[in-house]
């Protein structure tokens, strides 16, 4: 692993978890490191919603069949048994799972993936959620990149704190749905820019988030003053 | 918990509340639905808007009916905030100093009307917003985790209800009480269906709002889950369009 790479990831993490940032922008940026960082071919971030449902927050890649293998593991999958335990779940190869979890397994080979790894993310005593890669090549994962994974997933965990705070709510479980909402609001606006444009899902999301950062602005505010239409986009649209 | 069986339990809550009534669901039955299980005193409904003036849709009780009024008419409040945070905003104790600070008008008369507590949730759906769900207590009250999960549960159905009611207004109706299976989606998120609403916004040239009521008119009218017509919008085999009947074709992108 490349020491200047993880030095120049972190603090760009830090310098991103400041009083205004957006949560689902923050968390992207950490699925990203992953992929480029870690070696990890996709990287999810999952969150429980208030009935335990494990829910996408943030992908390395917003194509609808990326997320959509993330969704499937409410049902089956590393990142279901690791919330449930909130122990990590490693898999080398996901070949050898196919009686543990047959429905993943199989839509995971489809897309084009051999290993999993399920770190949880822990709040005190509480699993809020999950980080999730996926390498396209089975093999062992090297423990000290899991080392750092887990660290990634720790600060996914604390960015939600810091949202709360920001927020000054008390209660956790409200904290979350909030965030949750953010989420809905992205993928809604990600929808409405992707037919307007006949661009996919992905390039929707990436010309949203270039745009908040061009503009200094969070990212739920832009998705939502696009969908409501409230403002021009000069740049965003055609 | 498995997600539909909050969802299921609390629907089934407020459907006892209908029958009791003799008539099919409506808001109101949430928000006495809600009094039932949560250690409320009352609770009220006000549809919001950030282009057209607030209204009260229905209350429980004279303090409930008094703590809406209140609110849209100082346009302060929980029930603002929620609205404008989109988030829910808890006050388990109104005698609390930074509260008062907080809504100085809203706080001191609210007490003069006889609540000590009050929680707002925002009916919401990402972009959707049409109104907010008050709950007050006469005493402090903290809700639990619990509580609180029930509490948004109650919210998350208050929205589906209220935008329902537009489901006639754009004659897409069933012509009946909407089947039961119409909330199934409640439970099991599926990031397709709010992708697919963004998409009708386009396709229909409507707000928000009238993209989902639409998609779900649609997904009744076939008989088909909500989350299967979403994901045909989405990879382009559905296509909505202003004038004609949303049409099936056979590109796959």
């Amino acid at each position: 692993m490349n020491q200047q790479l993880l030095a120049k990831t972190f603090v760009e993490l830090a310098d991103n978890l400041v009083a205004d940032f957006d949560l689902i922008d923050f968390l992207r940026l950490l699925t990203d490191r992953c992929v480029g960082m870690l070696g990890a071919s996709a990287a999810g971030v999952l969150l429980a919603d208030r009935d335990g449902e494990l829910r996408v927050m943030a992908a390395s890649d917003e194509q609808v069949r990326l997320l959509e293998l993330f969704q499937l593991q409410n049902d089956e999958g590393p990142c279901l048994e690791c919330f449930r335990t909130g122990t990590q779940v490693i898999v080398p190869d996901l070949t050898r799972e196919v009686d543990r979890w047959p429905r993943f397994v199989t839509v995971a080979h489809h897309s084009g993936f051999g290993a999993v790894q399920a770190l949880p993310m822990r709040l005190r005593d509480e699993t809020v959620g999950a980080l999730n890669l996926f390498r396209a090549a089975p093999g062992p994962f090297d423990p000290a990149a899991t080392l750092i994974a887990q660290a990634l997933a720790d600060v996914a965990t604390i960015s939600l704190l810091q949202q709360r705070t920001t927020h000054r709510s008390t209660v956790l479980n409200e904290q979350l749905q909030t965030a949750l909402n953010s989420r809905v609001l992205i993928e809604q606006a990600k929808g409405k820019l992707a037919e307007r444009q006949g661009i996919d899902m992905e390039q929707a999301f990436t010309a949203l988030r270039g745009y908040a950062r061009a503009h200094n602005r969070r990212l739920a505010d832009v998705a939502r003053a696009f969908i409501d239409d409230s403002e021009r986009f000069p740049g965003l649209c055609t | 918990m498995r997600p539909h069986r909050r969802s299921a339990r609390i629907q089934a809550l407020v459907a006892e509340q209908a029958a009791r009534r003799g008539t099919q669901v409506g808001v109101v039955d949430v928000c006495t639905a809600a009094v039932a299980a949560l250690p409320v005193g009352g609770a009220g409904l006000s549809a919001m808007s950030r282009t057209t003036p607030s209204h009260q849709l229905c209350s429980t009780d004279a303090i409930s009916e008094q703590l809406e009024e209140l609110q849209l008419t100082l346009g302060e409040g929980p029930c603002v905030d929620a609205f404008l945070h989109g988030s829910a905003i808890l006050a388990p104790d109104l005698l609390t100093g930074g509260l008062q600070d907080r809504w100085t008008v809203f706080a001191d008369a609210a007490l003069e009307a006889g609540a000590r507590a009050v929680f707002a949730f925002p009916l919401q759906i990402g972009a959707i917003s049409p109104g907010v769900l008050d709950l007050y207590a006469d005493v402090p009250t903290v809700l639990d985790a619990e509580e609180l999960a029930d509490a948004l549960a109650f919210a998350d159905l208050a929205t589906l209800l209220l935008l329902d009611t537009r489901i006639d207004e754009t004659g897409a109706a069933t012509g009946g009480p909407l089947p039961d299976r119409c909330f199934e989606d409640l439970g099991g998120y599926r990031p397709e269906i709010d992708q697919a609403t963004g998409i009708l916004t386009v396709q229909l040239g409507v707000g928000i709002d009238e993209a989902f009521v639409r998609l779900r008119a649609y997904a009744y009218t076939q008989g088909r889950r909500l989350a299967e017509v979403a994901a045909d919008v989405v990879a382009h085999r559905l296509r909505f369009s202003p004038d004609t009947e949303p049409r099936r074709t056979d590109e796959e992108t």
